[in-house]
């Protein structure tokens, strides 16, 4: 029998209270613009709370599922993201909006293989590490071989383009590494190295030069590429500590794009005030703590890295996200996860939730199956703490 | 998933069941400093929030307020115009306007290349246009286009999908008339402003309250708050002039003009008993709907802006004068055989010669010498007198914009030629419309009416606002000297007179020539080849309904007032008591005059 313990309990605790944050925030985004466009209040509601179930049943299996049973497939995994991020581009398939190609035709919803790619690619750097554990001081092995793999799902992505993607996959791809032991002179000269080609990528296009310029001054072109952060910023301006009020935002009123997706933290920021955004901060915070709760007490490397990787994933998307919007980071579409509208994103990592849920639980199944059986030699706290 | 694949897969042992401790170790370490680096980031992206919603609170909440509020004109409905018979003399029709919005067009010169063809500007010019205003949020590229305009450009936006085009509804100011009565409609400027005619004299009037009120706005411009405060639409106005008889008067006029190859033409109708305007025309004319396209001297209100000499026309007023001061009798001889009179070194002329005439006669063959006579009779300060009482030298306050006052000199700067001169109408510089009035007064048993275009305004919702009542300015001559200038002036039109032309079978016209030579500046003299025929009368004649002034100017060929104004007088005269329903019976002396009793 399974059992689970505070800790897991807790991190799935978080999570809920994120998403219904999320779902709350979701409705006041978009009954307006719903109404409008559907003649009901409910529908982008409706939906997202589709995708909520959908990820909840995705949650809940990969909690049940042995996780180490991915192992022997995540080159098949490799494939299918793979494959689905090329049918992206094929037509009747791949469905443009907003002059990107980001996602899927899969009746009755979409889905954004970008998303996918973020969490197979942990798996496949978790596994790759743990197998490679003592030769990724090599360069070929700690560097070469896996960011290979990262820059070749960044180009395919980067064609979409989805910046914000390609973003936290580099981010996280060298966090891994550098927890995967690679070495540190390694990981800055590539980083050293990549500068240039950053810079070159930027200068190249007008358009993305104008971004930056935008993002290094958005008041200085406040109705042009500045808009979206200036609303941004009047949106969290305007909420002070306590916020409008639920509901209150004007912001959303079309003056803040995108405010149920990339912008809904700072919605949050308007109608919930310094107080609400912080409570959110503070649960993806104690998610993080939790997260690495579970790493600690992990003891193979693979279950370690996995775990790791995968709390790193929706952090950084969400240190990601909260810098776009305060203006510290230029501005890429990124969703928040568990809150943003959009169903690929939260769907994906409800299932990383459920992973690292299913680690969770082997990690107290085996401390418990321990206990009960006096296979390993656990302290005596531990088991007078966890009677109680 | 069969046992056996199971099983390969444990035996397989992919991953290490006793996992090294030692790299784990060095990543635990190393994860510390990832952890610290998260949390550090979550740090800063607090302070950060508290930068912004705490420090920068006042600041962000007024930009909030400044874009949420917009402060929205709302231009109300230009007042309606309608003629005597209600009408439409000028409408307001819903036009679209094309804006831009340049920050948020893209491609400046694609967008210049397909669309200037459409307004009629140079794509180089809009595109200089476009970039220099970039900041702006709002420009206006072309105002009030025409309906065909308008969706050519709407299709060309569908088509390349142009974002930053618009178009706006706005009123736009139509004459349905077109040329009628176009000079005392005048006009309105693109922002529906009058600036001629009557749309200048009643612009408060006609203009309306524009509404201007803060909106709480979406950033797409909708307005969000309901109770909108609806701007007032302007009153209307309703004329004393008739859009029948103004479309007679209209048409004889382009005959004429046509005819005579005439430079300009004025005609006016009024109503003697209360100076009620019934048409008033100019040549050459002009289309409201386009005034800009028109040159300005089209647009000249002739009838109240422009001087001429009245000549001859100007005898019934001395006439009047020196019956009323009783200085001749009615059968008083004037000998005019000598064909020439000189006063103050310079010779008056008849044009036809005669032996002696009657005071009457005078008049009606308009006798040069014998006019002369009878003013040295009147002598100076008297002839003034009633000059000035007839209106000559003054406005006539009517109420349309630039009326000048004319030129009538003060008596101590006449010199010894100018009773002479002023005798057969020289010297003086007068419009058509006080020519008219002099008469009409006459007409009106010796009472000088203050003529009037508006006769009501009317508040949108229909209650008179202002009604116009006819104003007796003065009684210049008494009613029995008026009856008796009428009778002169009914025999001008009989068979000896000198305006047979205008004689109109069953009514009785009462009227007067007149021809004057233009005074040519250059040559400092009076021109042998420019002139200005008139004809001015009023019918019926022993109970005047009607008052009208035909001027030509600088007609060619034959510049007889009585060749020329006369049979346009008749004309206009015939049809409008047609269009009046006056049967037109041969009866003697006797005017049948049955409808029309204002």
């Amino acid at each position: 029998m399974m059992i689970y313990t505070k800790n897991t309990r807790n991190m799935v605790l978080s999570v809920l209270a994120l998403v219904s944050i999320g779902t709350l925030m979701v409705y006041s985004s978009t009954a307006l613009m719903s109404m409008r466009k559907y003649g009901s209040g409910f529908h982008y509601l409706w939906s997202h709370l589709f995708t909520v179930c959908a990820g909840a049943v995705a949650m809940v299996a990969m909690a049940k599922l042995d996780y180490r049973r991915v192992r022997p497939f995540i080159y098949v995994l490799l494939g299918i993201s793979l494959v689905m991020l090329l049918l992206v581009f094929v037509p009747g398939i791949g469905i443009s909006a907003n002059g990107a190609r980001r996602w899927l035709k899969l009746w009755p919803t979409t889905f954004q293989p970008s998303e996918l790619v973020k969490i197979v690619m942990v798996i496949f750097l978790a596994d790759y590490m743990d197998r490679n554990i003592n030769r990724m001081k090599d360069i070929r092995f700690g560097i070469l071989i896996p960011v290979g793999v990262m820059l070749f799902f960044q180009a395919i992505i980067i064609q979409q383009p989805d910046f914000g993607a390609v973003m936290s996959l580099g981010v996280l791809t060298i966090c891994l590494l550098i927890l995967g032991g690679a070495r540190i002179i390694h990981i800055g000269g590539l980083v050293l190295f990549s500068l240039p080609v950053i810079y070159v990528l930027l200068t190249s296009s007008t358009y993305r030069m104008k971004r930056l310029m935008c993002f290094v001054d958005p008041w200085k072109e406040p109705f042009d590429c500045g808009f979206q952060l200036v609303q941004s910023f009047i949106a969290f301006g305007k909420g002070s500590l306590f916020g409008v009020g639920l509901g209150g935002s004007r912001q959303k009123l079309y003056f803040l794009p995108e405010v149920h997706t990339d912008f809904i933290f700072s919605l949050i920021g308007e109608e919930l005030g310094l107080i609400g955004v912080v409570v959110v901060i503070g649960l993806f915070i104690f998610f993080f703590k939790k997260g690495m709760d579970v790493a600690s007490k992990t003891d193979d490397p693979f279950s370690y890295f996995l775990t790791f990787g995968l709390t790193m994933m929706i952090c950084i998307q969400a240190i990601i996200n909260f810098s776009v919007s305060t203006g510290l980071m230029p501005t890429k579409g990124l969703p928040l996860p568990f809150i943003s509208y959009g169903g690929s994103a939260l769907l994906v990592n409800l299932a990383a939730v459920g992973i690292l849920v299913s680690i969770s639980m082997k990690n107290d199944n085996t401390e418990t199956n321990a206990v009960r059986y006096g296979e390993v030699d656990m302290s005596l706290n531990n088991y007078m703490r966890r009677q109680r | 998933m069969s046992r056996r694949r199971q099983e390969s897969l444990y035996t397989k042992k992919l991953w290490d069941e006793n996992p090294s401790e030692i790299p784990l170790k060095k990543s635990r370490k190393r994860a510390v400093v990832l952890v610290t680096a998260i949390l550090f980031a979550f740090g800063v992206i607090t302070l950060r929030l508290i930068g912004l919603m705490v420090i920068d609170h006042d600041k962000l909440s007024e930009r909030a307020e400044q874009q949420y509020i917009r402060e929205q004109t709302l231009q109300p409905q230009r007042g309606v115009i309608w003629d005597r018979k209600m009408r439409e003399m000028a409408a307001n029709l819903e036009v679209e306007s094309l804006y831009a919005v340049p920050l948020k067009i893209k491609d400046t010169r694609h967008l210049s290349r397909k669309l200037a063809p459409l307004i009629k500007i140079s794509s180089k010019k809009l595109n200089k246009t476009l970039l220099k205003k970039k900041q702006k949020e709002f420009i206006w590229l072309e105002r009030k286009m025409d309906k065909a305009g308008a969706r050519k450009v709407a299709e060309m936006k569908d088509r390349f999908s142009y974002g930053g085009l618009g178009f706006l509804s706005e009123a736009k100011r139509y004459y349905p008339k077109g040329y009628t009565a176009s000079h005392l409609m005048g006009f309105t400027n693109i922002d529906n402003v009058g600036i001629s005619g009557l749309e200048l004299h009643y612009d408060d009037y006609l203009k309306g309250e524009v509404s201007s009120v803060s909106v709480n706005r979406d950033a797409r411009g909708r307005s969000l708050s309901g109770g909108i405060k609806d701007p007032v639409p302007g009153n209307n106005l309703v004329l004393t002039i008739d859009e029948g008889i103004q479309y007679i008067v209209e048409r004889e006029l382009a005959g004429v003009m046509k005819e005579r190859k005439a430079k300009a033409a004025v005609a006016i109708m009024m109503d003697p008993a209360t100076g009620e305007i019934l048409a008033m025309a100019n040549r050459p004319t002009y289309d409201p709907n386009h005034a800009g396209t028109f040159e300005s001297s089209a647009r000249r209100n002739r009838a109240i802006t422009d001087l001429f000499e009245p000549g001859s026309t100007l005898k019934a007023v001395l006439a009047a004068a020196a019956l009323e001061e009783r200085v001749v009798a009615l059968n008083e001889v004037f000998d005019v055989s000598k064909g020439f009179i000189v006063v103050g070194g310079k010779p008056v002329r008849d044009v036809h010669k005669s032996e002696k005439l009657t005071f009457q006669e005078v008049m009606q063959r308009s006798s040069n010498v014998g006019a002369v006579q009878i003013g040295l009779k009147l002598g100076s300060s008297n002839y003034y007198k009633y000059l000035r009482g007839f209106g000559f030298g003054e406005k006539s306050g009517i109420d349309y914009p630039g009326e000048v006052k004319g030129i009538l000199r003060g008596i101590d700067q006449w010199s010894g030629t100018s009773i002479a001169a002023l005798s057969i109408g020289q010297e003086i510089g007068v419009t058509p419309l006080q020519v008219l009035r002099a008469y009409a007064a006459i007409a009106n048993r010796g009472a000088v009416m203050k003529p009037y275009i508006v006769s009501d305004i009317i508040s949108p919702s229909g209650e008179v606002i202002k009604r116009v009542s006819p104003e007796i300015e003065r009684q210049v001559v008494s009613a029995e000297t008026a009856e008796t200038v009428t009778d002169i002036l009914k025999m001008v039109v009989e068979e000896e007179g000198t305006a047979r032309k205008a004689y109109i079978k069953g009514n009785l016209v009462a009227g007067k020539t007149g021809t004057a030579q233009v005074f040519d500046h250059k040559a400092g003299r009076y021109s042998r080849k420019k002139f200005v025929s008139s004809f001015v009368g009023f019918v019926p004649a022993d109970n005047p309904k009607l008052a009208l002034i035909v001027v030509v100017y600088e007609p060619e060929g034959s510049a007889y007032g009585g060749v020329v104004a006369a049979p346009v007088f008749k004309s206009i005269i015939e049809h409008t008591l047609a269009y009046m329903d006056v049967p037109m019976e041969r009866h003697e002396n006797q005017i049948l005059l049955v409808s029309e009793t204002r």
